[in-house]
């Protein structure tokens, strides 16, 4: 059998498979050229980027939990100056499709890095970090509501002509209504979810175990979620949607396919196995050649619901 | 030193065995030999499931082999569920490996003599420079701290070598060697020296923050550099996640920098205390 079409068009970027590196997780995407070509990957995702290199929260970044982890990171990145000038030529050597995830303090901040990136005529996609739960000021505030989505999903619309996905937060009462947000004030794609908000104390120093006191779950523990929301902003709207959450198997990545993903991102599964985007990579290939199915489109989207009496 | 790229791999447990009161060692085979620099560490897993979920960091202690057939040891003491996980892998079972990782001790400098200071199991990290340290007849003593005797490492792990340094035993309990913390055995001792010896001597070291941050101290003070192994909570070990920073100065401004990526080896006088 040929091997199976594994491409899709997610909102004018078309990459080659449907397996994605998550930001946060990927640093910019060099740090795993020891581990494997990072080109075979549908598109890497780098860590957020802000106007100015930020130093990120106080040590006490990480707790482990019941199969996941809680991080408060606080987005420490390099800036996008220095992206652009030093990391970008490097990605471009290695042929990888890289998208950049950019945060900002305030929407004028987003505006000004989404300019900056397009003119980087090799960069795939711009993804607005609308999500992260980590910072005061920025943004999960600005990704709450649906009126908030629209306004900053509208004006980093107007600020690049690369293609532009949101990424969206779980920590939200209907996901449905912020996704149509994003969709109608001119996203080409959403990504979701991104870590949901928990926290760690510890019951002997009774302090909390991160510095930033709340962070965000991420790990197998929130695949549920991130499934069912997965679905329901696939129901709801028509742009592509890329699930994250919880994915560390060809067989997880697959069951957000099912419930309307059109591709997956990656994430904490790449710290324990840094070969992870890979392996699901290739489980994916051989579960399609087995199943004779010869293209992701005659999967993707398949839940079979039992209809109702 | 040169060491090795780093690389994900597969090991299959040799041995894995209690020693001692508190510390297990743990063998295995991987598909090369490593070369990796004293202070270098490996991202460890191998239990089953998903809890816990991440990998555990652990000093290289010892590497072998010949080509096409490696072998890598390890010694940790059990401290919570992943490695008490660890404790209970079998010979035959595998472990998934990131190897070598970080920024090992520095130990390249002609004409220095070195004391190597191990707290706890901080000798895993220490151990390996005495053996290179030995190899090269390389003067240097060591100093080992434990609560009480059974705490020490066994003596048969203490590299040997042409030019065995002198070792120094120090208990909190007074049960072997010095009582007292190991911290005030080295404090003392630096108090004793001669400027001239001063002048020659670097100190390695690796073990609780207090003890780290008492000898650093001590040893800037004197002039004397201090290279110190810190360990934090890490969820990658290879850069990406910024999990497991510390605070280092940086001119007269502090940044925050990877254990795993810039250190896990930093030159005292940049750690903020």
């Amino acid at each position: 059998m040929v091997t199976p079409d594994l491409s899709v068009s997610l909102g004018g970027l078309k990459v080659k498979n449907p397996v994605l590196s998550a930001s946060g997780t990927f640093g910019y995407g060099l740090e795993y050229t020891p581990f494997y070509d990072i080109s075979r990957l549908g598109a890497i995702v780098v860590k957020g980027l802000s106007l100015a290199p930020t130093p990120g929260n106080p040590p006490g970044r990480i707790v482990e939990t019941a199969a996941g982890m809680l991080n408060a990171i606080g987005l420490q990145n390099i800036g996008v100056e220095r992206f652009v000038g030093d990391v970008v030529p490097r990605l471009e050597d290695v042929g990888a499709t890289f998208v950049a995830n950019i945060y900002g303090k305030t929407m004028e901040e987003y505006e000004a890095v989404a300019r900056r990136l397009s003119e980087v005529p090799s960069l795939g996609a711009i993804e607005v970090n609308a999500s992260c739960p980590n910072v005061r000021e920025g943004g999960m505030a600005f990704g709450a509501t649906p009126g908030g989505i629209a306004e900053l999903t509208g004006r980093v619309r107007r600020s690049t002509g690369k293609p532009l996905w949101v990424k969206l937060s779980p920590n939200v009462t209907d996901i449905a209504s912020i996704a149509r947000a994003a969709e109608g004030a001119g996203a080409d794609a959403v990504s979701l979810i991104n870590t949901i908000v928990g926290m760690a104390v510890d019951h002997r120093t009774r302090r909390p175990q991160l510095s930033n006191v709340t962070g965000g779950l991420s790990g197998p523990a929130i695949k549920p979620v991130a499934l069912r929301m997965t679905w329901e902003a696939a129901k709801a709207i028509k742009i592509p949607v890329i699930g994250i959450g919880g994915i560390q198997s060809a067989a997880d990545a697959l069951e957000f396919l099912l419930v309307g993903a059109s591709a997956v991102q990656v994430g904490t599964a790449n710290f324990r196995n840094p070969r992870a985007c890979v392996d699901i990579l290739e489980g994916m290939e051989v579960f399609f050649r087995e199943e004779r199915i010869a293209a992701l489109a005659d999967y993707r989207g398949g839940l079979m619901m039992e209809k109702s009496p | 030193m040169t060491y090795n790229p780093t690389r994900f791999v597969t090991g299959r447990i040799v041995r894995n065995e209690g020693r001692g009161e508190i510390f297990y060692r743990i063998e295995a085979t991987i598909p090369e030999p490593l070369r990796f620099v004293p202070g270098q560490f490996a991202m460890v897993s191998g239990w089953p499931g998903n809890d816990p979920l991440l990998p555990r960091p652990l000093a290289v202690f010892r590497s072998g082999g010949t080509r096409g057939k490696g072998k890598i040891e390890f010694v940790y003491k059990v401290v919570g569920r992943g490695t008490a996980l660890l404790s209970g892998l079998h010979p035959g079972e595998t472990l998934s490996i990131t190897l070598p990782l970080g920024r090992g001790f520095d130990l390249e400098q002609a004409g220095r003599t070195y004391w190597l200071v191990g707290g706890g199991v901080g000798f895993s990290s220490v151990f390996p420079a005495a053996a290179v340290l030995g190899r090269r007849r390389n003067g240097f003593e060591m100093f080992l701290g434990a609560r009480t005797r059974d705490h020490l490492p066994p003596k048969e792990w203490t590299p040997g070598g042409k030019a065995p340094g002198r070792t120094h035993l120090c208990t909190e309990d007074g049960t072997a060697g010095y009582q007292g913390r190991v911290t005030d055995a080295v404090l003392e001792r630096m108090r004793e020296l001669s400027p001239e010896a001063a002048s020659r001597l670097t100190i390695l070291a690796c073990g609780p923050r207090e003890m780290l941050k008492e000898i650093s101290t001590e040893a800037l003070q004197r002039g004397v550099p201090a290279q110190v192994a810190l360990e934090n909570h890490m969820a990658c070990g290879f850069g990406v996640c910024w999990g497991c920073v510390v605070t280092l100065w940086e001119g007269d401004r502090t940044a925050y920098r990877r254990v795993c990526r810039e250190g896990p080896v930093f030159d005292a006088r940049e750690v903020v205390w």
